[in-house]
């Protein structure tokens, strides 16, 4: 019988001398197994509720508008640039391949189509919140991070503030309002890169790029008469994607611990889960719109 | 001064500052040196072992006509092992309790569990004579309004100056106007010693240990608090820095009449600004009483507690 054996520093987590496997050890992983799974379970259910908290005070006074309006500054306006730059090139790189593989079907004319339903409906929402998770979502783990280990979160409390509402609250509702605003950019910056690459290289004029791209956009339909509905899906995503980023951010920065090096694992920890968390995400709202958009 | 508890209270001679002007007769005079170590080791000495003024010392509090303002009755504590064990003890209006103990004995537990950050398993806190324990977080937030707490390391917010630091608390729970706040947070920059129209504009991060330390102390106490919270307020700092936050302590309760718990492991602070002392030892509270009590002490924990000092 094979037995994987965790090494660590406790003398229990040793494997034994002989070749016996005593088997009161047994019980010992299972309940060490079962205790880290209530541990997760834990975690996930203080991570829901810490959401509600969050987007309940937003709801209620007192309510920092101060605050909101400077994380709408760091998340959304200071993220600009690097979203501008990831959009521009990626319908750059995506006009330039579609044209290589059109190009064998005569049909390089439809590169605009292919730009803007990529863009819009998946690329746009997915590269922005990659981008604001990796800047964001790091920038609030370690700004959260470093107040909870030199007792600012304390102080908080101390004072008589609820730091989620002082400090989760905002953030969240400013990635709920600026990733979207951030993708809405991305998707045209994208699209512009796409035009750009199309005319200069593939020839396509600038004219004809555009007509498709917009062919592209009304080809879906409307909702409501005026709102494309490759638009609605494109920004269903980044407001789910925003709430992800912020949350995880502010969920791994409030439960640092271990001093600057604690900050330094709840900043990556941040990182990967939310990357992670979107793009699994991504997958299964994908589904969910294509089935309800298709019905 | 465990030879002579008395002499808190008075003068010693072979503590004398040196001085200036004239000196009383016996008194050794000590001349300043060119030596830095030697011109270090007297600056020590100022700050250390200088005779106290009556001024300097915690004023008495009448227990029979004072009131209990903090009281853990039976308080037991624990996470994965035990952290406090049946600790009970009472503040009095106006009075000073230094809780004292080795590291890692729970005394900044204590200072939480005033604050309703944790709540005991056994016993109950109170302030004010509220019982807090069973308290939901929107009354707790208000019964921490009656508090002041000063950190270990001052806890400022790094992304607000230091007139926003302490004008945060006058924001959140008064409804003073701007000019009213910036007064009250002058008259408190003063009251900690520091020129309000030197350090209001500065972030925390430009700020010395013992600036923070003080602003920390203003902070805390600018909503007029009833009671003040200490967390190893000395600890890190210079002998100077750490008799001005002690004398500072001290004229927060006399001339305020501020009750404060005081947690620390500075022992020679403590005897200065306590009217009790709690020593904690394996859980349990082991000593509680005055300065002058511990120091008569035969109780041979206490002694090696107490060591040279």
């Amino acid at each position: 019988m094979a037995y994987i054996w965790l090494r660590g520093h406790r003398p229990e987590c040793q494997p034994p001398a002989s070749n016996a496997i005593a088997s009161h050890q047994r019980p010992h992983l299972i309940e060490r197994f079962n205790e880290g799974a209530k541990r997760r379970v834990h975690s996930l259910q203080e991570f829901f509720v810490l959401g509600g908290k969050a987007i309940g005070f937003a709801f209620s006074r007192p309510f920092y508008r101060a605050d909101l309006i400077q994380q709408m500054d760091s998340i959304g306006v200071q993220s600009l640039p690097i979203v501008l730059l990831t959009g521009f090139f990626t319908g750059m790189v995506l006009a330039l391949q579609s044209s290589v593989q059109l190009k064998t079907f005569g049909a390089t004319m439809y590169i605009g189509r292919l730009v803007a339903a990529s863009m819009i409906r998946e690329l746009g929402p997915v590269l922005a919140g990659l981008m604001v998770a990796g800047r964001v979502g790091s920038g609030i783990a370690a700004q959260l991070g470093s107040m909870r280990v030199t007792e600012q979160i304390d102080a908080l409390n101390t004072l008589g503030t609820d730091p989620i509402r002082k400090l989760v609250t905002p953030r969240v509702l400013a990635a709920l309002i600026m990733v979207p605003a951030l993708t809405v950019i991305n998707d045209f910056a994208g699209i512009f890169g796409g035009s750009i690459i199309s005319s200069a290289y593939v020839g396509i004029p600038t004219s004809l790029y555009w007509r498709t791209v917009f062919e592209q956009i009304a080809a879906d339909g409307f909702i409501f008469r005026y709102i494309p509905t490759d638009f609605i899906q494109g920004l269903i995503k980044p407001f789910v994607f925003g709430a992800i980023i912020s949350l995880v951010g502010c969920n791994f920065g409030l439960k640092t611990t271990g001093g600057t090096e604690g900050v330094g694992v709840a900043t990556t920890r941040t990182v990967v889960t939310a990357s992670i968390l979107l793009l699994v995400v991504d997958y299964f709202i994908t589904q969910i719109l294509l089935a309800v958009f298709a019905s | 001064m465990t030879d002579n508890p008395e002499g808190r209270r008075g003068s010693d001679d072979r503590r004398q500052a040196p001085t200036d002007g004239p000196v009383a007769p016996n008194t050794p005079i000590r001349r300043p040196s060119d030596d830095l170590r030697v011109r270090a080791a007297i600056r020590n000495e100022l700050a250390t072992d200088r005779p106290i003024e009556p001024g300097e010392l915690p004023a008495l509090v009448n227990e029979r006509t004072a009131e209990n303002v903090i009281a853990l009755d039976h308080v037991s504590l624990a996470f994965d092992e035990p952290i406090l064990s049946d600790v009970s003890f009472t503040a009095l209006a106006g009075e000073t309790i230094v809780v004292a103990g080795e590291s890692g004995t729970g005394k900044s537990t204590i200072l939480k569990l005033l604050l309703r950050l944790l709540v005991p398993d056994k016993g109950t806190v109170f302030i004010d004579d509220e019982e807090i324990t069973e308290l939901n977080f929107p009354d707790a937030l208000k019964v921490r309004q009656k508090m002041g707490m000063v950190f270990q390391g001052a806890a400022l917010f790094d992304s607000m100056t230091v007139f926003e630091n302490i004008a945060y608390p006058l924001r959140e729970h008064t409804t003073l106007d701007e000019d009213e706040i910036e007064a009250r947070v002058r008259e408190k920059l003063s009251f900690v010693d520091l020129d309000p129209d030197r350090v209001m504009e500065q972030l925390p991060s430009d700020l010395s240990g013992g600036m923070r330390k003080r602003v920390g102390v203003a902070r805390g106490m600018a909503n007029n608090p009833k009671i003040m919270l200490y967390d190893e307020p000395t600890s890190g700092l210079d002998p100077l820095t750490t008799a001005t936050i002690t004398h500072l302590i001290i004229k927060l309760q006399r001339e305020l009449a501020v009750t404060s718990v005081v947690v620390t492991h500075d022992i020679r602070s403590a005897f200065r600004m306590a009217s009790k002392i709690a020593v904690l030892a394996e859980k349990r509270i082991v000593f509680f009483g005055t300065p002058e009590e511990m120091s008569a002490s035969d109780d041979k924990y206490l002694r090696d507690f107490l060591g040279g000092f």
